[in-house]
């Protein structure tokens, strides 16, 4: 009967043991953070535009654009600073330009440069962090090793000059804006941030490529202007290049 | 009694308490990145090791991976063509050819997609296609991971690397992913080159090597970067000597193989196919998507005055409408130099990345 006791008593232990040994399950509180996205809508005037579509122009020219891309960077508000860099690749990430850990009551108003903030422009573009845009593989393309920096621009169109009512899309745009003398500064006031999920809020933003070719009395005339690779002599088309990509970038 | 009943609850608290020894301790495998190049993203799913990256370059060159037991993904990835392929296109076990040259092994861990039409987005992914191709290895995977499952040697070697006998086909491609990511190549005569211009630091090995470099070479890369003279750049760039994109590079008026439009499903599609790096090129041939050219004299050739201005051609070939850029004698001859500092002898000949078989 002592004998049976004892194993009783021992198997008791043995299983209270063994549960008493296992790993406590730790309730980790889920960190919780805001979120802004800012995204980048190419337009034509009133109309979504996408790569690829045909659009005719005020001289009745026949645009296709095959690329379109920028860098914002230095993205704050006053203090606050967003995000170091964002990087709009309308071909391989659609609208999207950046998002980062903020609250939006911080950021009523936003300023930017279009472009790479020259403090980082000719920094190791192997030396940034993997996630960042300006890391030199998610760069890609958007980055000069002939000119140290970061290409802060990029339109690639294929264009029919020749108004004859026959499409034949054979002459080539390339709009390639960078370097430090052509950065570009930006500002955007009274932002209406848009709710998407509890932790998530939007920016909306829009390019209208009619406005990137007709800004004003800036206009590009595709037939003559077709060229930039911020190179010495390019200097004039460059600069309207990149600042009618500006003006064309607005809130809805 | 009480003595034993004691020394039994203490044994039984010390085993139950122990971790369990199983033998399964991967040692972390450490790339050795250049300086000059960006950090590798490894999947979260496939971290490296050193068993694994030992099993992943033994099944690289495993012939049982084929369905007559002689062929290895080394067969048409060989380290004297920089892992790739000497013959236009490569033929399979049943004497059968592809349409596409095999695409030279180098720095995989920095691209974004794979093989000539970019159909694979992940190494892992690209891995698993060769094996059932009818036209290549043609095993399908459960008769390849069950000739793997005969072997206790793999057992084991699968068992150190990812702490399991049962092999199957997720776990061959994440083991021969981890050994591609380690054939890394960035100890050619351009490197030193790349360095120096970019202001880096250079080892003294590199200040001997710099030292090497001939005025051909140097007026050559002043080619290759300039928008008037070979302008290579627009897809050739950086450490890592491409941009990932897809292209089409003026081969053709028409399209045979629509290359990467087969994928998407666009049109504007059509006609283009992945840019390689230009890395080890010299040893790589035969070139473009269907290995058409067998010397870089006929590559350097086609950009000079070969170009085809088809509806999807690249709009950075911007002297197209010419023909090509239209180098003479001493420039092709100055860019050909330059193309050869590409060459990465460390590279090719590096004894981790031979056979262990």
């Amino acid at each position: 009967m002592i004998m049976k006791l004892n194993t009783y008593y021992m198997l008791l232990i043995l299983v209270v043991t063994l549960v008493s040994c296992k790993d406590d399950v730790v309730e980790e509180p889920t960190p919780v953070s805001d979120y802004l996205k800012i995204t980048l809508q190419p337009v034509h005037g009133a109309n979504n535009l996408s790569l690829d579509d045909t659009i005719t122009t005020v001289e009745g020219y026949k645009v296709q654009y095959t690329d379109l891309k920028c860098y914002f960077s230095s993205v704050k508000n006053g203090g606050n600073t967003l995000t170091q860099a964002g990087l709009f690749d309308y071909k391989e990430n659609g609208t999207f330009l950046l998002q980062d850990v903020g609250k939006k009551a911080d950021y009523s108003s936003l300023t930017a440069y279009l472009g790479v903030d020259p403090a980082v422009n000719h920094d190791d573009p192997s030396a940034f962090s993997n996630n960042s845009p300006l890391n030199i593989a998610n760069a890609n393309d958007m980055h000069w090793d002939w000119n140290p920096g970061y290409i802060f621009i990029k339109v690639e169109a294929k264009v029919d000059t020749i108004v004859d009512g026959v499409d034949n899309l054979n002459h080539f745009v390339i709009f390639h804006v960078g370097t430090d003398a052509f950065i570009q500064n930006m500002s955007f006031s009274s932002l209406n941030w848009q709710t998407v999920s509890e932790l998530l809020s939007v920016l909306p933003l829009k390019l209208d490529m009619a406005k990137f070719l007709q800004n004003g009395a800036q206009t590009i005339d595709l037939k003559t202007e077709h060229t930039s690779h911020s190179a010495a002599g390019q200097e004039t088309l460059s600069l309207k290049v990149i600042q009618n990509f500006k003006d064309a970038i607005s809130t809805y | 009694m009480k003595y034993l009943f004691f020394l039994f609850v203490g044994v039984v608290i010390f085993l139950s308490c122990k971790k369990d020894n199983t033998g399964y301790t991967p040692e972390p495998y450490v790339l050795e990145i250049p300086s000059h190049f960006p950090d590798m993203n490894i999947p979260a799913d496939n971290p490296m090791t050193v068993e694994g990256v030992y099993l992943g370059r033994k099944l690289f060159y495993e012939k049982q991976l084929s369905g007559n037991n002689t062929m290895s993904c080394g067969a048409c990835h060989s380290p004297a063509s920089s892992f790739s392929d000497p013959n236009q296109f490569s033929t399979g076990i049943d004497g059968i050819q592809g349409t596409r040259n095999s695409m030279a092994l180098i720095n995989l861990g920095w691209q974004n997609f794979f093989f000539w039409d970019g159909r694979a987005k992940t190494l892992e992914e690209q891995i698993l296609g060769p094996v059932p191709n009818p036209i290549e290895m043609h095993q399908s995977w459960p008769d390849a991971v069950g000739k793997l499952n005969a072997s206790q040697e793999y057992k084991n070697l699968f068992y150190k690397a990812f702490g399991t006998t049962e092999i199957d086909s997720t776990l061959v491609s994440k083991a021969i992913a981890q050994f591609l990511r380690t054939m890394i190549s960035g100890s050619s005569k351009y490197d030193v080159m790349y360095k120096y211009i970019n202001g880096m630091s250079l080892s003294a090995e590199d200040q001997a090597t710099l030292a090497t470099v001939t005025n051909d070479e140097w007026a050559g890369y002043d080619l290759f970067k300039s928008l008037n003279g070979a302008d290579c750049f627009h897809c050739h760039n950086g450490a890592l000597m491409q941009v990932n994109k897809f292209s089409n590079n003026g081969l053709d008026l028409t399209f045979s193989d629509i290359g990467r439009g087969a994928i998407t499903g666009l049109a504007s599609d059509n006609g283009k196919f992945k840019v390689p790096t230009l890395r080890n090129i010299a040893l790589s041939g035969p070139y473009m998507h269907d290995g058409r050219f067998s010397t870089l004299d006929q590559v350097i050739e086609h950009y000079s005055t070969g170009i085809n201005q088809s509806s999807t051609i690249d709009p950075l070939i911007e002297y197209a409408f010419q023909g090509g850029v239209q180098l003479d004698s001493q420039e092709k001859n100055q860019l050909k130099q330059f193309l050869l500092t590409l060459t990465d002898y460390k590279f090719i000949n590096n004894p981790d990345f031979q056979d262990p078989n």
